[in-house]
């Protein structure tokens, strides 16, 4: 018979529940400005269902009535500096946010509502519906709500994935130095999705000042809560990752305000991130102004159930059962409201002339100019304007020889000695001597708290870099061991830190260097050896950077760190054991943005490659008879920094192409190159432009399997012997 | 849907060839890049191939038949595609249905009104690399009328460099006014009469051409070849190479070319043309007549290079098979009759080249050697210059650094 012992998780699980008496205490500006938010938040969801319905809102309009008591009772608690995001469903979040940013103390709804209230709802209508006037002029609509300053950083449409950028703000939050927090808003569907988790965990272990805001609304689009896990008392998922957990009930927005007190004593305290679940109800669909009821997964006595319980009638039944407001006044407030959102619809909208009576255009002024499609799609490097640029015949330090790694790990050395922001993070970074290869040799001895071994949780912690270049304070340097990994954490690399400035609005800077380990030929098999530069190069929001030598690793470093894009920093493993040219003087330089390298002049051929392909390529056109071939290292691999000019005056001598590049043609990087190269000097060609990549197939662990399908310079080789038959 | 397979232009201003043989069956699939046909022109046999995948839908010449450039020789489409009726879909091609094997004399299709009927221009698609295009526009030639040498015959930058110095060249010019002849199917052959082949209309064309536009003149050289005799036995018996007395004659013209580069020329109209690289033919006999294949790069060809790829021209000359691209070019040729005991000739220069080296036997004879009368293996050489291009003394200096080369062998083999 063995002896049972019960166990209990570390952290406390409260339910805080409120009783008349809290109602009596509460502050009377605190529940009057409640109130306000509310009914401007409510008039104005009615007011965009209104346009949804006439057409006017292009796309998607998650409305978020009925559960507004949750985002305006939090929110009622944070400071502007403190942070939030939020998910598809975040008009209100935002609209709390920002309402909060320009009244910070409070809305009086016995007033006329002021201008700056005025200002930031029309900005925010604009927004949702698409027009220039928006935060991000248009571009982000009703799911993509973020303006900074207002410390609302950006609603997501992709489920759980604003949750790792929250815990960037929060690190950046507690880095600076403040008491700041970060809330991440979600839902009760996101909170079993993988992004959430891994956050959970790297939030606690590294007791980042991040509160999980669950909005349960008990239904994923028709999935309710009880059918799509376990567990739905949601809450109860925190104290199992050792976060302090709160459940409230979300239709009574003051229950909300003092459960997130307690959780912002505990946040600010710097106890670790908090989780506060809210029992909420959206009374419409998924989208759009129809009842869930209407779509057959709930009843319409369910709904009126929460209808009974709606946050507004609460709120003003306390408000005028104390005394504080009279019916007549709040009749007044939504009034008001009313007018309000009609004065800014009627800046927007206008009756179509073309139309019938009663049919309503967008104003064609209001609508962004087609032009500003690709604007800002990435930064103007005016940030590198001064830089010091070299190359290495241009370098006055004096060029000697060195391996590869070691450059590696002395320019982010020297680095992060002239530059306090820069924090490197990844797994294992901070043990091994440097990682797994020696990569941040030295760094956590110099620099202690700036170089973060993390859990394994690719999503959640390339996320959390994303999330403190966003927030700008600090310059995150992120290594993903192997480059395979970018598939894990896709949705970070690609949907939120490639595309977060130009869907914000094309100004925001994302200054985010990822470097990247590419481990062909290394026997780790079909998972660990991709070359990730064909993949990034589709994400117009990365630039991609792929030193050859240990000096223009120096310089690509400097450069990459220097900018204000995300930029991927490919590290091939051949080529850090290998000795190269490297500077003896200051580490200082940067390579010019946009600028490849001709390694090996030649009549013949043009031979485009990178990375550690550029020496097969060298070495096949040193074994190679009669075809004189010219080697061109790229180095900037991405659509906005590839050098066309060097390429284009190599193909007009020699009218001949190949683009050599190691890995497989799925996920090849030549494939665009091929296809721009064919449109810009089409008149230049003799042949079709050629291609070296390995085989189809992701090389195996097999030695010789393995070297079949990496391409190197026997494969260059045979492309350099056959062109002339091309 | 039905397309049609017409005769493209294999060489400049080859407008006519005969299709020897099919090589693929009505009804029969075939693969892209599949042979189709075999077409014999006055300078090679080529195979057509097809560019996509498909089946023969209807042959509409006979093996043997002439034919010419854009003429319609099958009818292609998908395997299993069926044709009702011939006639319809060939006219709805633009083609009409030639009477199989007499495609020559059948009456041209009218042209429309506002379109003059251009003698040979070819009706087949023209495959050619965009820089081609570009430079034969430039050059104001019709791409369609230059001969692609690359994949599918595609017409690549080499090919239009080419056209553009033949353009100017003498020896195109003789090519046209055949069609003002149409060989009409002979009636009664008698025994001692071998009707011309296109081979050998070409050959006696060029000649004519050549003795008519380029002023011949003569310079004749002997050399003492015993140490080269010796040099290619040690090359024999070692096993280091199967090497000709030939390949080293072939290796030291290249260098003496390198040596008087005055002489790696071509008369054009506008223009003597020097060349970079020295490329020499050498003359193979084949039953069909005189061929002469261009070795390419002679002068930076290891001599047991320089052999294996003579060797390869020469067994592929016999059978029919070198390409276009391996007959055009070059600035000298090199004519042996050596081997038959012949002591010395003089030949007629091959068009466009500048001079043809005609060579003897080697043979034992009574030489003076430090005033005395010795016995020696002696070589001769004759030299036909074209004297529009060279003059004597360079000629005269070729033919001293050509023959110092013969007797310091060494130098042929380093």
């Amino acid at each position: 018979m063995t002896e049972q012992r019960r166990l209990d998780p570390a952290a406390p699980w409260t339910e805080v529940v409120v009783t008349e008496a809290d109602w009596d205490e509460a502050d009377p500006d605190l529940l009057t400005s409640m109130f306000a938010h509310l009914v401007l938040i409510r008039t104005f969801e009615e007011y965009v269902l209104e346009l949804a319905g006439q057409g006017l809102v292009h796309g998607p309009a998650h409305s978020s009535i009925g559960q507004e008591g949750g985002a305006v009772g939090s929110i009622h608690a944070l400071t502007s500096a403190d942070t939030v995001n939020g998910s598809h469903r975040g008009h209100h979040q935002f609209l709390a946010k920002v309402l909060r940013h320009v009244e910070p103390e409070g809305i009086d709804p016995r007033q006329p509502f002021s201008e700056r209230v005025r200002d930031v709802l029309l900005r925010s209508l604009a927004e949702i519906c698409g027009l220039d006037r928006g935060f991000s002029h248009g571009r982000g609509g009703s799911m993509h709500l973020k303006w900074t300053e207002a410390g609302a950083i950006g609603t997501n449409a992709i489920v759980g994935g604003g949750v790792p950028l929250a815990a960037g703000s929060a690190w950046a939050h507690r880095h600076a130095g403040t008491d700041d927090v970060a809330v991440t808003y979600f839902g009760d569907g996101a909170v079993n999705i993988g992004s959430t988790l891994e956050t959970f965990n790297l939030a606690a272990a590294w007791r980042l000042p991040l509160c999980f805001f669950v909005e349960n609304n008990h239904y994923a689009v028709s999935t309710n809560v009880e059918e799509a896990t376990g567990e739905p008392r949601l809450s109860a998922r925190g104290p199992g990752f050792g976060i302090a957990s709160w459940r409230v009930d979300g239709m009574d927005p003051l229950a909300v305000h003092l459960a997130m007190e307690q959780a912002l004593a505990h946040l600010r305290a710097g106890r670790g991130p908090a989780l506060v679940e809210a029992d909420v109800y959206r009374y419409f669909h998924q989208n759009g102004g129809y009842p869930g009821s209407a779509f057959r997964y709930r009843t319409k006595e369910e709904e009126a159930a929460w209808r009974a319980r709606d946050p507004i009638a609460q709120v003003r039944g306390h408000l005028e059962r104390r005394g504080i407001l009279d019916a007549e006044e709040a009749d007044a407030t939504v009034a008001r409201a009313k007018a309000l959102l009609a004065d800014i619809g009627g800046c927007l909208v206008e009756p179509d002339p073309d139309g019938k009576p009663g049919v309503r255009r967008i104003k064609p002024d209001e609508w962004p100019d087609p032009a500003f499609a690709d604007v800002g799609i990435r930064s103007s490097l005016d940030e590198l304007e001064g830089a010091e640029l070299a190359e290495v015949d241009s370098y006055r330090g004096g060029v000697g020889e060195a391996k590869f790694v070691e450059a590696v790990s002395a320019v982010m050395c020297r680095r992060m000695e002239t530059d306090d922001r820069i924090v490197v993070m990844g797994e294992d970074v901070h043990r091994l001597g440097g990682g797994t290869n020696g990569a941040t040799k030295g760094l956590v001895e110099a620099f202690p708290g700036r170089v973060l071994g993390t859990p394994i949780s690719e999503n959640a912690f390339t996320g959390l870099g994303g999330g403190i270049a966003l927030d700008g304070r600090f310059r995150p340097v992120v290594e993903l061991m192997y480059a395979d990994f970018m598939w894990v954490a896709a949705d970070q690399i690609f949907n939120q830190i490639g595309k977060a400035r130009h869907m914000y609005g094309g100004t925001t800077p994302v200054p985010l260097v990822l470097r990247s380990k590419v481990a062909m030929g290394t026997g780790y098999g079909s998972q660990h050896s991709m070359d990730p530069a064909g993949v990034f190069a589709t994400s117009p929001g990365w630039r991609i950077v792929a030193p050859s030598t240990p000096f223009d690793y120096v310089g690509l470093m400097n450069a990459a760190l220097r900018c204000e894009d995300p930029v991927v920093v490919l590290e091939h493993v051949d080529l850090y054991t290998t000795v190269g040219p490297a500077p003896l003087g200051d580490l200082d330089y940067c390579l010019p943005v946009g600028r490849a390298a001709v390694r090996r002049s030649g009549e013949d051929v043009t031979v485009l490659t990178y990375l550690a392909m550029t020496h097969y390529a060298l070495e096949a056109a040193e074994r190679v008879e009669g075809c004189d071939a010219e080697v061109i290292d790229l180095r900037w691999l991405d659509r906005a920094s590839i050098d066309w000019d060097t390429i284009g005056e190599s193909i007009r001598k020699t009218n001949r192409v190949i683009v050599a590049e190691q890995g497989p043609p799925g996920t090849s990087y030549g494939g665009w190159l091929a296809d721009e190269i064919q449109r810009r000097f089409f008149d230049w060609l003799d042949a079709p432009v050629q291609r070296v990549t390995g085989r189809e197939a992701s090389p195996s662990i097999s030695k010789v399997l393995e070297g079949a399908a990496i391409a190197g310079a026997d494969e260059v080789l045979a492309a350099l012997e056959a062109i002339g038959e091309a | 849907m039905a397309s049609l397979f017409v005769l493209p232009e294999i060489a400049a201003d080859t407008t006519e060839a005969v299709l020897t043989a099919w090589s693929v069956a009505p009804r029969e699939p075939f693969v892209a890049g599949a042979p189709l046909a075999v077409v014999e022109t006055a300078k090679a046999a080529v195979e057509l191939t097809s560019e996509t995948d498909g089946a023969v839908l209807a042959l509409l010449v006979d093996p043997g038949a002439d034919v010419t450039v854009g003429q319609p020789l099958a009818l292609l489409g998908r395997p299993g595609e069926e044709v009702e009726d011939l006639d319809a879909t060939l006219a709805a091609l633009g083609a009409r249905a030639a009477p199989s094997g007499a495609p020559a004399t059948a009456p041209e299709p009218p042209a429309p009104a506002d379109q003059p009927a251009a003698s040979a221009a070819p009706a087949g698609r023209v495959f050619a690399s965009p820089l081609a295009r570009r430079l034969a526009h430039d050059a104001g030639l019709d791409i369609a009328r230059i001969p692609g040498t690359g994949p599918r015959n595609r017409v690549r930058k080499r090919d239009v460099e080419a056209a553009k110095a033949a353009r100017t060249a003498p020896a195109t010019t003789a090519a046209t006014g055949e069609p003002a002849e149409p060989w009409s199917a002979p009636a009664v052959r008698r025994d001692d009469e071998v009707p011309h082949s296109r081979m050998r209309r070409a050959i006696a064309e060029r000649l004519v051409t050549s003795v008519r536009t380029a002023p011949h003149f003569y310079v004749r050289g002997t050399a003492t070849v015993e140490d080269l005799l010796s040099v290619r036995r040690q090359l024999d018996e070692g096993g280091i190479a199967k090497v000709s007395v030939n390949d080293l004659v072939v290796k030291a013209v290249a260098l003496a070319h390198v040596a008087v580069p005055e002489m790696n020329v071509v008369w054009t109209d506008d223009a003597v043309r020097r060349f970079s690289s020295v490329d020499v033919a050498v003359a193979v006999a084949t039953d069909g007549g005189l061929l002469t294949p261009v070795v390419r790069d002679a002068a930076a060809l290891p001599i047991a290079e320089l052999a294996r790829r003579t060797a390869d021209l020469g067994d592929r000359a016999r059978n029919g098979r070198l390409t276009p691209a391996e007959l055009s070019g070059g600035t000298i040729s090199v004519s042996n009759l050596g081997m038959y005991g012949v002591e010395e000739f003089s030949a007629i220069i091959n068009p466009p080249h500048a001079a043809i080296l005609a060579v003897g036997a080697a043979a034992a004879e009574p030489t003076v050697v430090d005033d005395r009368v010795v016995v020696a293996q002696r070589l001769h050489v004759t030299l036909s210059v074209d004297h529009r291009p060279v003059d004597g003394v360079v000629a005269a200096r070729w033919m001293r650094a050509f023959l110092d080369l013969l007797e310091h062998p060494i130098r042929l083999v380093l």
